[in-house]
């Protein structure tokens, strides 16, 4: 369960900031929103990390009127591609379990 | 910079401790870069919050960041730090085997620089841990291999120096002098040298088996603690086998003094 936890959750940040850039806490912030997906907000600074490392997400600092400058996250052009292809995996598995729990229902 | 409490402070850089602490080594994450994107976290987080910030908000904020034991996969955690947990969590029973075969490891890995002196306090707990499963009357089992090798490397180590003992530094030092040669007669001849040289050192080392045997023999209980269980089935009839192989080596040894010339 934590397994397929931390792949949806690679999967939520990347759909979280594809629209715009956000900044970590805005990040967390929405995932909270999501029920049963984040298990605490600290997990997701690692995965934003290591999505970095990866080169799908790259970063800038803007300054903030509200409190301190910001980390901004925003997807690379290899985040854009690799989100589409996740994006797609998880369509027609979404599909094929709904499929498996129809015919269980039956 | 948020201003707070010195309680709140204190919290803060516990938690911060922890984290630092928890993502050191982990190849997946840059720590650091964890490490600042949670800082900025709390400082907005605690934007609104009337200065000084008390330990209650930074509680609160810290509790739904969440433990940072629990923030990584346990496959990104260094191969260590998830083998010292492995040993942390282990049952009760295993630690003290796995802190003796620890130091053990130590000893070895940090050889060059005196490591060797760790063997000394690993052989101590592995004996207390063996001691310990004896008074309750467990068997060790597969735990021997944890707790056994020190005792074996301090048991080798204590053979080898009655084996070889104190008539070797004796040897050196009666050929180190040239005044010897005259006062042990020693023969001009290459043969009648090479009797006399093997004929001392029997006799040296036979004589040392012969007290080596009977000092052991005297104190056959308290060196079987030690050792144990290592030497357990050590008998005094083991130590007399010893003192006769001196006294045989000995009388050896004598004889090719004796017929040296």
């Amino acid at each position: 369960m934590t397994q397929l936890r931390k792949g949806l959750l690679e999967l939520a940040v990347l759909n979280t900031i594809a629209p715009a850039p956000l900044y970590g806490y805005d990040i967390v912030r929405r995932l909270s929103d999501v029920d049963h997906l984040v298990i605490t907000e600290g997990t997701v600074y690692p995965i934003l990390s290591r999505l970095k490392n990866s080169g799908l997400v790259e970063t800038y600092i803007e300054e903030s009127q509200e409190g301190p400058a910001r980390k901004y996250y925003r997807l690379t052009a290899r985040g854009r591609d690799d989100l589409y292809r996740m994006n797609q995996h998880w369509d027609s598995l979404h599909q094929a379990i709904g499929g498996l729990r129809k015919e269980r229902k039956r | 910079m948020i201003e707070m409490t010195p309680a709140a402070r204190e919290r803060l850089d516990n938690y911060l401790q922890r984290m630092r602490s928890e993502l050191r080594g982990t190849r997946a994450v840059v720590a650091d870069e964890v490490e600042q994107s949670v800082r900025e976290h709390i400082e907005i987080a605690l934007a609104d919050a009337h200065a000084p910030v008390g330990a209650t908000e930074v509680i609160g904020v810290l509790d739904r960041l969440g433990p940072p034991e629990r923030w990584l996969a346990d496959e990104e955690r260094p191969m260590w730090r998830r083998a010292l947990d492995h040993v942390r969590s282990a049952p009760e029973d295993w630690r003290l085997a796995y802190l003796a075969f620890g130091l053990f490891l130590a000893s070895i890995v940090f050889l060059p620089v005196g490591g060797i002196l760790l063997i000394i306090p690993a052989m101590i707990v592995s004996r207390a841990y063996i001691e310990l499963s004896r008074d309750r009357g467990e068997p060790l089992g597969a735990r021997r291999w944890l707790v056994y090798p020190s005792i074996a490397i301090v048991l080798a180590f204590a053979v080898g120096l009655l084996i070889v003992g104190p008539p070797l530094p004796a040897l050196a030092f009666a050929f180190q002098d040239d005044g010897f040669e005259q006062v042990l007669d020693i023969p001009h001849s290459r043969a009648g040298e090479v009797r006399f040289v093997l004929g001392l050192g029997s006799v040296l080392y036979g004589s040392w088996w012969i007290i080596a045997a009977g000092f052991c023999a005297a104190f056959l209980r308290p060196i079987r603690f030690v050792f144990a269980p290592l030497l357990d089935g050590v008998r005094r009839k083991h130590f007399a086998v010893l003192a006769a192989i001196g006294a045989l080596v000995a009388a050896g040894g004598a004889t090719l003094i004796y017929y040296r010339h």
